[in-house]
């Protein structure tokens, strides 16, 4: 196209320099069609220009948005990503705060607190008549002794021990904890003093067989327990009186054995 | 709001046209020295040491508002003081709005690192919580001005 416009326009311009033409009419027309094309062609030429310029700024402005875009987003997943490792931070601190609140720090069984606030919830449950429990009060024999002889790091060595031995052979639904010095307590959901009585039978056969080893000897450690049942009515504290009055004859009956009440 | 000086009035709610009046006007802004609360770190900032101190947790109600001075600070700091700057930080808990400020806050010191002015930034964590290491590791990331992250053995 151009080049036949080309071929055109330099026909036009030898027909305007032609010498037979001078001074005749449509000469002179054609000139100043001529001249008036010239002009449109070249604002047409700065309007392409124009245009182009402008679309590039546009594209430019365009792939600046895509960087910002872009740049933004990558702070933000940094932002999310640490905000999660944080979220996580805490969330671990929280478990670290639940356990300490309701475990034992020596032995990592239950503590206290939480074997009297669920005794509260089993009694609460077996008042209003859903179902039954059993409860086993437990004390280290001659405990004293091993403090006294081996020192206190031993003394929580052997309580570890037996701790592991205590909660090893329990159903999954019983609870185990530690009462408090060398004492520990047992409850089992939905049993009654058999169940109590088979349970701590493995125990006491549990504590035989894998016995207490410190600097390469044996040291025997035995076990007293009280049992007791659920009385419908009785509350928390006369249920733990009572256990606790069954641990104490089986330590005046000569230790290592079981007194039920 | 006392952290500014020379006759602005305390009440003046725009903290950051304050600033931007100070730079103006080519003076050093007042030290900031903000007690630390249950939720909020402390902020102290010395111009003529050229140290800035982050102490804390920092869970603030509203994060922007709690540092905006100190991101106006370190801003005239770096563009008037023509010293060194250090940023020296104990922070233990970050929430997400505390945690997008300090990443603009890095973010201008790595302009100014990268504008060839001095600064540097320490990151103080309990030996016992690694955990904060890592996350100071995470912040470092994008960081090319010297950045340490220091174990502190506590008794």
């Amino acid at each position: 196209m151009s080049e036949d416009r080309d071929e055109f326009e330099r026909e036009v311009a030898a027909l305007l320099q032609d010498p037979q033409w001078q001074g005749h009419p449509l000469q002179h027309a054609l000139q100043a069609l001529n001249a008036r094309y010239d002009e449109r062609g070249a604002m047409m030429a700065r309007l392409t220009r124009i245009a182009d310029r402008y679309q590039l700024a546009e594209r430019e402005r365009g792939l600046s948005f895509v960087q910002r875009y872009e740049r933004q987003l990558r702070q933000l997943e940094k932002i999310i990503r640490i905000s999660d490792q944080y979220q996580q931070m805490l969330r671990e601190l929280n478990e670290e705060l639940q356990r300490t609140a309701s475990h034992d720090l020596l032995t990592g069984l239950f503590n206290r607190r939480y074997l009297y606030d669920r005794l509260g919830e089993e009694l609460g449950k077996a008042a209003r008549g859903h179902g039954q429990f059993a409860l086993a009060m437990a004390d280290v024999d001659l405990f004293k002794q091993i403090n006294d002889s081996y020192g206190h790091d031993i003394g929580d060595a052997a309580l570890c021990h037996v701790a592991r031995q205590l909660a090893a052979p329990l159903r999954e639904y019983d609870l185990c904890g530690r009462w408090g010095g060398e004492e520990f307590l047992l409850l089992f959901p939905g049993g009654d003093l058999e169940a109590a009585q088979q349970g701590i039978q493995r125990i006491r056969q549990r504590l035989q067989d894998e016995p207490f080893v410190h600097d390469g000897r044996v040291c025997p450690l035995t076990l007293s327990f009280g049992v007791t049942e659920y009385r419908q009515g009785e509350s928390t504290t006369a249920i733990l009186k009572r256990v606790d009055e069954a641990l104490y004859r089986a330590k005046h009956a000569g230790r290592d054995c079981l007194e039920c009440a | 709001m006392t952290f500014f000086a020379y006759n602005q009035p305390a009440s003046r709610p725009q903290t950051s046209t304050a600033a931007a009046d100070l730079q103006r006007e080519g003076i050093s802004m007042q030290d900031l020295n903000i007690i630390a609360t249950t939720s909020s770190p402390a902020i102290a900032t010395d111009w003529n040491e050229g140290r800035v101190i982050l102490a804390g947790d920092s869970y603030p109600e509203n994060a922007f508002e709690l540092f905006q001075p100190l991101l106006d600070w370190v801003s005239a700091y770096l563009a008037q003081a023509g010293q060194p700057l250090r940023l020296e930080l104990s922070l233990l808990y970050l929430n997400t709005s505390s945690i997008r400020i300090m990443m603009d806050l890095f973010d201008q010191l790595e302009v100014a690192h990268q504008a060839g002015k001095s600064v540097r930034l320490q990151w103080f964590y309990d030996a016992r919580n690694e955990r904060v290491a890592d996350l100071a590791e995470e912040f470092r990331e994008d960081c090319t001005f010297p950045f340490d992250i220091i174990a502190e053995e506590r008794a």
